[in-house]
């Protein structure tokens, strides 16, 4: 029953894992690695930014969710995916960390998809041209659906996160509006998927719903997440922790 | 006592059923005749499931598509106390097993694979003492479609001696529904008689009528006894509308435990509890 935190490189994967385990939280607190530690591997001290991962190494975070029924926790395997390793070339010359790979994907229930945004959605305060463009970014959508199609037939809980909120949407804003609230009039996990996906992930919409359809039992759920926001942070971990926690 | 399967397809509501039972003792308070307290971890993970998922008005995660053999589907056990008005207090020890839903699908289809024939024999057991069957069907095509899975049911209940020793609880679950909710307090006529004839006959002519019951239950009920609007909200899923609790503080299940008495002692109590 593992639980999959994964995505290409510089979807901003290490920033939401050293976010999230900033001692000051709401709901979502991470037990190891500790804050510093966790710093100290991932920062290049020199420079204050996070060192680029080397493909598959492995990596653990052991989340704990505050949730209505008590503390649950959620124990993460954290893989990044670099362009590279989906050529058939780097496939053919790494067979053993291919398969290594394929492996803990095939067991996963619950996998946490970071994805960076495209240039065309990018708002004034950041620059298109660091994205990719939106046909390229279709593209790669399109191959992670093929990809969890063809290799993920237990998944049961798909999150995919659009990374970087900050940069193309109010953050204040859609933090208030998604914010998860035990109380009945503020949305369910049904509203804020269905606004999630109309507002961000509409051009893939039926993608989605193929997905969605194609594996047996699969739910997919679609959030926005920051660095810049704790809310919009915790949110997916709190869904992931209300299934996949013990 | 109270060895009791629960069955029917896939997403007929028998898992979200099964976490009422488990975590409406804590939310409920005393009012009830039954008093149920959830037993063991399989339970009680339950319990918080339905806190922490039906109570934010999400769908649990369908049972079993993974599942492998009998031996790894949960098991849930509940001690219930039972004390009725002008009754003897007595005590149900209820150990249920939640199947999924696929098994009964595969029964139409009258080629079950080994696994799913496992399931079926364990649901059979000489010591199982009911079987709490919950159809949520009933619109067009549904009568055909049960009546084709009975048949299968039976012939496999006969094949493992059980034809005449087993109660079987029908149950119309989702009931809570507008079309229905008027046909709760006769559910044997203004239900199955009505909606679901064939198989409601296939039913009685092969099983003992001392043996036999039909119910109508809602795990999400209404919002109160003077206001019978659902106590549920549709909201768009991938493939159309999923129906999820409405206002977990005032959630009171329509018709949940007759079945359960029923099956464990034979007798009957009023439909609505
Ligand atoms: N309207 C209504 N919907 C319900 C009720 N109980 C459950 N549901 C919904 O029915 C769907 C399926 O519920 P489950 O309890 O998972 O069904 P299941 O029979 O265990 O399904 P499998 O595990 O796939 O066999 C969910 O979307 C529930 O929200 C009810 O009383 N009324
Ligand atoms: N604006 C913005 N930038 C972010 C955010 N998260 C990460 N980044 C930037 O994205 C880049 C890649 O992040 P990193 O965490 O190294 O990605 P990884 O390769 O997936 O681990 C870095 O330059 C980060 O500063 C965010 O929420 N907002
Ligand atoms: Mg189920």
């Amino acid at each position: 029953m593992g639980v999959i935190y994964i995505g290409d490189r510089y979807a901003g994967k290490t920033h939401l894992a050293l976010e999230l385990a900033n001692p000051v939280h709401e709901c979502v607190k991470v037990l190891s690695p500790g804050y510093n530690d966790l710093k100290s591997i991932l920062c290049d001290p020199a420079t204050g930014s996070t060192n680029p991962t080397s493909v598959m190494q492995p990596r653990q975070i052991d989340i704990q969710v505050r949730l209505p029924a008590g503390a649950g926790k959620v124990l993460v395997d954290w893989i990044d995916t670099p362009g590279e390793m989906w050529r058939l070339k780097w496939q053919q010359d790494n067979p053993l960390l291919w398969q290594q790979f394929l492996d803990v994907i095939k067991q996963s229930e619950g996998i946490m998809l970071v994805l960076s945004p495209y240039g065309e959605m990018i708002g004034a305060n950041g620059n298109p041209d660091d994205f990719p463009t939106f046909q390229q970014w279709y593209k790669r959508f399109e191959r992670w659906v093929e990809f969890f199609r063809a290799y993920c037939p237990n998944l049961r809980h798909l999150l995919i996160c659009l990374n970087k909120a900050d940069l193309f949407c109010d953050v204040k804003q859609e933090s208030a509006r998604l914010a998860y609230n035990t109380d009945s009039y503020m949305m369910n996990w049904h509203q804020r998927h269905n606004y999630i996906l109309d507002h961000y992930f509409r051009p893939v919409k039926p993608q989605l719903e193929q997905l969605n359809r194609s594996i047996n039992g699969l739910s997919v759920r679609c959030f926005i997440t920051t660095i810049y926001d704790r809310s919009l942070l915790e949110i997916p971990w709190i869904y992931l922790g209300s299934f996949l926690s013990n | 006592m109270g060895n009791i399967r629960i069955i029917g397809p896939r997403s007929s509501g028998k898992t979200t059923y099964l976490a009422a039972l488990a975590y409406l003792p804590k939310a409920s308070g005393e009012k009830s005749y039954f008093k149920i307290e959830p037993v063991g971890e399989d339970a009680k993970k339950l319990a918080a499931e339905a806190e922490n998922i039906i109570c934010l008005s999400e769908s649990l995660t369908p049972t079993g598509v993974r599942t492998k053999d009998i031996f790894s589907l949960p098991v849930y056990q509940f001690t219930i106390d039972v004390k009725l008005p002008l009754r003897q207090p007595e005590r149900i020890d209820l150990v249920v097993r939640d199947y999924p839903g696929e098994i009964f699908d595969e029964l139409e289809a009258g080629n079950i694979d080994e696994v799913h024939q496992a399931f079926m024999q364990d649901c059979f057991m000489s010591d199982v003492e009911g079987c709490l069957i919950l159809l949520s069907k009933w619109e067009e095509g549904s009568d055909r479609f049960y009546k084709r899975v009975f048949n299968q049911f039976l012939e496999l209940m006969d094949n493992e001696g059980r034809g005449s020793n087993l109660r079987i609880a029908i149950a119309m679950s989702k009931c809570e529904r507008g079309e229905l909710w008027p046909g709760r307090i006769e559910p044997e006529v203004d239900l199955f008689g009505l909606h679901l004839p064939d198989t409601k006959a296939l039913l009685e002519s092969r099983i003992p009528a001392k043996n036999l019951a039909f119910f109508a239950v809602s795990t999400f009920g209404v919002l109160r006894r003077d206001d019978p609007r659902p106590n549920r909200t549709d909201e768009m899923g991938y493939d159309g509308k999923v129906s999820v609790l409405r206002q977990p503080k005032i959630w009171q299940p329509y018709g949940m435990m007759a079945p359960l008495y029923w099956l464990n002692s034979g007798k009957r109590i009023k439909h609505n509890v």
